[in-house]
Order: structure tokens, then sequence, then C-alpha cells
């Protein structure tokens, strides 16, 4: 098992946003989450890579507990992603390599040009050059770039915010996409909040809705 | 020394300046009276309260007693950071203090110990004006580092849940908002620096001119203090602005600034 929550309740400013939610994530699980907004969505996904911890109950990331790991190592084995990208000032490649000025990071292989190049051709960016500035992407590439971005990480579980919805058509597309395909091929689970239903065509995804403070699974 | 001691009529002499301004606020309709009126009520007393405690300070001449005056002043500095910066979310008053003491008693105990030597170092005529001023200025050093430092990770708080997000730590994910508090903390007296003499000529040594030191010692002096209050500043800042960086985050590397 790769992810386990047992029990998990979450209260902020004594407001219970959700309580007992128990759910099993294996490797290869594509994992849809849906709900009316202001459910705790986001803030479930958001304990998972300890951005906020449980009010109780516990996480256990392969049968440890999520304390148990260093912070920053978890964070990148547990890689999340925004709903509205976020690039740093620089260019595509800084942003990319971000991570891997970082300490926890260190002694990992920084990809080459290549790879970086490859993986913008496999999102479709192959109008994007490395040297170019980030900021000044549409959000669309930019999504796509914080896609490849994680994806760098060689996490084991990608967290994804409403990853689409603030993207146009065609990025949306290219990310259903690639999600798709990555969690299919990937040794990866997918956890994804998502408004828009997005049905895979090859795929097949477990449903939730989290409403009313608990998570219930969807018929497919 | 030649200076020349103000009898109090002479003093009352100076109210001059203030009923001038007075009956400007009246013709003019500005609705100062009454600030000037408490204004100068409160210079009186405030200052000849001050000038009296340090006369007994001086006489008394007491380790202690110096102490516990500096503590005082620092304590107020503190305080008076505190009403600036407003910030609720986060604890910072204490350590505040606590740094602000420790790097002014160093600042101030170099100074009268080892760069003026005075015998003892403690001498309160030097130490109290010498500390005083450290303690003035840094403060407002302090109060800009603190504040910057709340704004920008509340307002890059994107950016920097993006850094931990990708394993970053704190020191990591806030670098660039922690050199730049730092820098506005420091920039002013740096900048006092290049205008000094030319700009303005500072308070104390016009002050020591008019005692009738001369003006050589009295820029030494000067000297002395202006690199005094970069060395706090800069000590100042710096510590406090690490303090406030940690006291934003937990030990699991989350945001805990509302």
């Amino acid at each position: 098992m790769l992810l386990e929550l047992i029990d998990i309740s979450l209260t902020f400013n004594d407001n219970a946003l959700f309580s007992d939610v128990s759910l099993a994530v294996d490797t290869g699980d594509l994992i849809f989450i849906g709900g009316p907004s202001g459910s705790g969505k986001s803030s479930l996904l958001r304990l998972l890579n300890r951005l906020n911890d449980p009010t109780s109950g516990q996480i256990n990331l392969e049968g440890r507990p999520l304390t148990d790991y260093k912070v920053a190592e978890l964070r990148r084995q547990i890689c999340y992603i925004h709903q509205t990208p976020v690039m740093v000032e620089g260019t595509v490649k800084q942003n990319l390599l971000l991570p891997f000025a970082f300490e926890s990071l260190r002694g990992f292989r920084v990809p080459t040009d290549e790879t970086l190049i490859e993986l913008l051709h496999e999102f479709k960016l192959d109008d994007i050059a490395l040297s170019d500035q980030a900021m000044v992407l549409s959000v669309g590439q930019k999504q796509r770039l914080a896609f490849i971005r994680a994806l760098l990480l060689q996490p084991k579980a990608l967290l994804l915010d409403e990853p689409t919805s603030a993207l146009d058509r065609d990025s949306r597309l290219v990310v259903e996409e690639y999600v798709e395909r990555l969690a299919g091929q990937k040794n990866l689970a997918i956890l994804m909040v998502t408004h828009l239903d997005f049905k895979p065509k090859h795929m097949k995804a477990r449903r939730y809705i989290l409403k009313r403070g608990g998570l219930e699974e969807r018929a497919r | 020394m030649s200076v020349i001691d103000i009898t109090y009529g002479q003093l009352l002499m100076s109210l001059i300046f203030v009923i001038i301004v007075g009956i400007a606020s009246v013709r003019l309709q500005l609705d100062l009276e009454r600030d000037i009126f408490w204004g100068t009520i409160r210079t009186f007393t405030q200052l000849f309260m001050i000038g009296y405690i340090l006369k007994y300070i001086f006489a008394i001449d007491n380790l202690y007693l110096v102490l516990f005056v500096f503590t005082g002043m620092i304590f107020f500095a503190a305080y008076t950071v505190r009403g600036r910066v407003k910030e609720k979310s986060i604890p910072y008053f204490v350590p505040t203090f606590l740094s602000m003491f420790a790097s002014y008693m160093f600042v101030t105990i170099v100074v009268t110990a080892f760069v003026v030597q005075v015998e003892p170092w403690y001498k309160p005529q030097y130490f109290i004006p010498l500390g005083g001023m450290v303690v003035g200025n840094s403060m407002t050093a302090i109060a800009i580092a603190l504040e910057r430092i709340f704004a920008d990770i509340r307002r890059g708080r994107d950016e920097i849940e993006l850094y931990l997000c990708l394993g970053a730590n704190r020191r990591e994910a806030t670098s660039k908002i922690t050199k730049e508090a730092i820098k506005a903390g420091m920039i002013p007296s740096i900048n006092s620096m290049m205008a000094v003499g030319i700009v303005f000529l500072p308070g104390m040594m016009t002050g020591q001119i008019l005692a009738g030191v001369d003006p050589i010692t009295s820029i030494k002096y000067q000297i002395v203090v202006m690199l005094m209050l970069v060395g706090s500043t800069a000590i100042g800042s710096i510590v406090v602005a690490f303090i406030a960086r940690n006291l934003c985050f937990n030990k699991a590397e989350q945001i805990l600034l509302k």
C-alpha cells in the first residue's frame, strides 16, 4: 500500500471540514475527488504532503506514518501541483531545475538539457526554449512546466489540485491526456481534485465525493 | 568647559517660539493650539525628569543601576517596535527583545570598553548616551526588517509554498525575502554614512561642539557613533530577521503566519 488514510479529521478554527475519512491508495491508482467548493478537497490533498497536518487520524506512506519521514524528502516523493501554476523569476530551465539546488535533493542527478527538451516535446511545448523567461508564458504553458518540474523529482504520488481548472481547452486536453498516460505507464499514484468531469478513455479511475464532512465512493 | 549655562529666565524666553506658533495656529485656524500647549508642557517635564534621573545615575555610578536603565530602554524600544509592526499571529516580542538586548549590549560594551576605553566600561556618562543612540537607531531598523519579512512572507505565500512542495526547507524557501528584509533594515544607516557632515551635522557632534569640545575630538566621537550604528543596525536586522523567519514556520516546514 502506497498511501493509507486512517480516520482522518480536519478542523479549521473550530469548524470541522471533514471527519473519519479513510482511503487506501496503491501505486498505479488514479483517484478523482470531487465535491462542492468549501468541502475541503484541497485541504485533504494538502494533508498528504504535510502542507498541513490532520487534527486527528493517521496517514501512512508505505506503512510508516508521514511524520516519520523528513518532510522535505516526503514532499519530493508526494508531489503537489497547485491549481494556478507558480513560476519563479528566471528562465524555463531555471524553473525546471529549481529543486535541484535544494539540500534535500543533494546527490540527485541533475537532468540534462536533452531530457528537459524531450519532456517539453512530450507536453507539446516544442515552441518553448529552455532559455525563455518563464513568467511571461501562458497559464496553460506554465501548468505543463509545473508538471514537468514535478516529474523530474521522480515522485511516488502526484497530488493535483484542480490542475486544469485555470487552463484553456487545448492545454487542458494535453494535461488530461498526459495524466492518463502517467497513471497507466509510470509507477505512480495520482490523486486529483476535479470539478470538471474528466473521463479518461483508457484508464479506470476511482471516483470519490467529499461532502457533508465525509468521503463517499461513487460508482464508475 | 566653557559652556554657558541657561538660566530659568533665559529658558522661559525660548517660549517665544511656541507663542508665535500658537498665534499662527489661532489665526490660520490650524486647530493645533492644544497640541502645541501639551507638547510644550511635556517637553519641559519629560526632559527635566530625564535630566534629574541622569544626574542621579551619574552620581551613583553603579553597574547594576546602569544595566537596569539600559534594559528598561531596550524594553521600551522593543515595545515601540511591536506597536509599529502590528503582527498578531507570530509571537515575536520576547525573542526580539532578547536579541535586541544581546546585540545592543555587545555593541555598546565594545564601544565603551575597547574603542573609547572608558574606566570603568559602564561609566554612565558614556554608557547611557552611547547605548541610547544604539537603541534609538536600530529600533527603527528592526521595525523595518520585521515589517518587511512578515509582509513579504504573507505576500509571497504561493511561491514559498511552491518551494516547500518541491522539497525546500524554510531557509531555501525564503532566502530572497530574508535578504531583502535585512537590507531594508540596514540601508538607512549606510546611507547616513554617505551624507554625514555634508547634508547634516549630527546632533551628538553639534552638542559636543556647543559644550566647548574641540571639533576634531567631537568628529572622532561622531565617527565612532556612525560606525557603531551601522554595526548595531546590521546585527539587529540580521538576528531579528532570522528569528522572525524561523518563527513563521513550524518543525514540519509549514507556514504559521496567518
